[in-house]
């Protein structure tokens, strides 16, 4: 006996909310598989670094809070790329961040042993304010230039948890050293500095 | 008694009137406004960053700038991301509209589902079985009431 006209509209009715069921499920997992990806914070540049390897560091193109040797005037845009040749001291910072302020002088010190060799302290400041910025370097007394970067986006092309962090970048822009938390003794950085400046 | 309640009521007069509200508040833009290190909300963050920028707020208000120049001026330091809530225009209109379609559609897909679920559970319920005894007995009741 063929199905009743109610019966056909019925079993049609279940299998479009069995398909718009499935899909709407897929789409869930499939956000859930994104934000798990995106949230989880890449730590490649430390997994080679530990290899003994020393990654690329990533070509982040920012504009300059203060400038200095071989950069552009402020509000102009630079790449870390543009600078390869120089090794690099890269300090993420911002003027809110409290082990920052403690670990200026240290940088400040660094920076003026390195700048008659060929080096470069440079700081990059993070997800503040840039009159805040500003106010701090004059305060603190820092000479060394600076980046800025408004957004989260340079911390996480570096993979960096927070500030304050310190890269040290080789003459090729290839990250030579990753020293995360506050510095607090000079030699953390003009030791590794003095072996990445001794290289061709 | 009733001077007590008059001095309140004086108090409350005079307050309404010393403080009017004019333009917007502080708390109503920290609530349009994203911590960019914690990823919440500014007026239920207390790190550093989000203090620095309620400072910045707190400042901006009392100079008398609108919500949209204080709003615009945090957006040139920290690009669009240190909005809480997507602006009402281009592509971000989408998160504010498929919202709204989802519920619209959800109601409007209601009286379909009820009915559909009306009709399955009529037709999965059989007919009861009926005794010979009782049929007769039906049948007699029916005669006796027509209407």
């Amino acid at each position: 006996m063929p199905d009743a006209p109610d019966d056909i509209g019925s079993d049609r009715r279940r299998l479009v909310g069995l398909i718009v069921g499935a899909v709407a499920a897929a789409l869930i997992v499939g956000l859930l598989i994104v934000g798990l990806l995106a949230g989880g914070g890449s730590t490649a540049i430390d997994d080679t670094l530990v290899s003994g390897e020393r990654p690329p560091a990533p070509d982040i193109t920012l504009p300059v809070l203060v400038s200095g040797p071989g950069l552009p005037p402020a509000g102009q845009q630079v790449s870390l790329a543009s600078l390869k040749g120089t090794p690099i001291v890269l300090n993420l910072w911002a003027s809110w961040c409290g082990p920052c302020r403690d670990e200026a002088p240290i940088l400040e010190a660094a920076w003026r042993r390195a700048k008659g060799r060929g080096a470069l302290v440079l700081g990059l400041d993070l997800q503040d304010l840039s009159e805040n910025a500003r106010a701090f370097l004059t305060k603190y007394r820092i000479t060394y230039p600076s980046l800025r970067d408004g957004t989260d986006a340079s911390k996480r092309d570096l993979e960096a948890t927070g500030v304050p962090e310190t890269f040290i970048i080789d003459r090729k822009g290839r990250i030579a050293l990753h020293i995360t938390g506050q510095l607090t003794d000079v030699r953390q950085i003009t030791v590794p500095l003095n072996q990445v400046l001794a290289e061709k | 008694m009733r001077r007590a309640f008059l001095m309140v009521l004086a108090l409350l007069t005079l307050g309404g009137v010393a403080s009017p509200v004019l333009g917007v508040t502080a708390a109503e833009i920290y609530r349009e406004t994203r911590c960019p290190t914690c990823n919440t909300p500014l007026d239920v963050s207390n790190s550093p960053a989000a203090q620095a920028i309620k400072d910045f707020i707190q400042q901006r208000v009392a100079k008398g700038q609108s919500e949209q120049q204080i709003l615009g001026a945090l957006e040139a330091e920290f690009g669009r991301e240190v909005l809480a809530t997507p602006p009402k225009e281009g592509f971000d209109l989408v998160a504010w509209l498929v919202p709204i379609v989802l519920v619209v559609a959800g109601l409007c897909a209601i009286p379909f589902v009820t009915r559909s679920w009306a009709r399955r559970r009529n037709a999965d319920v059989p007919a009861p079985d009926i005794s010979p005894d009782d049929a007769a007995r039906l049948e007699d009741e029916l005669k006796h009431h027509p209407g």
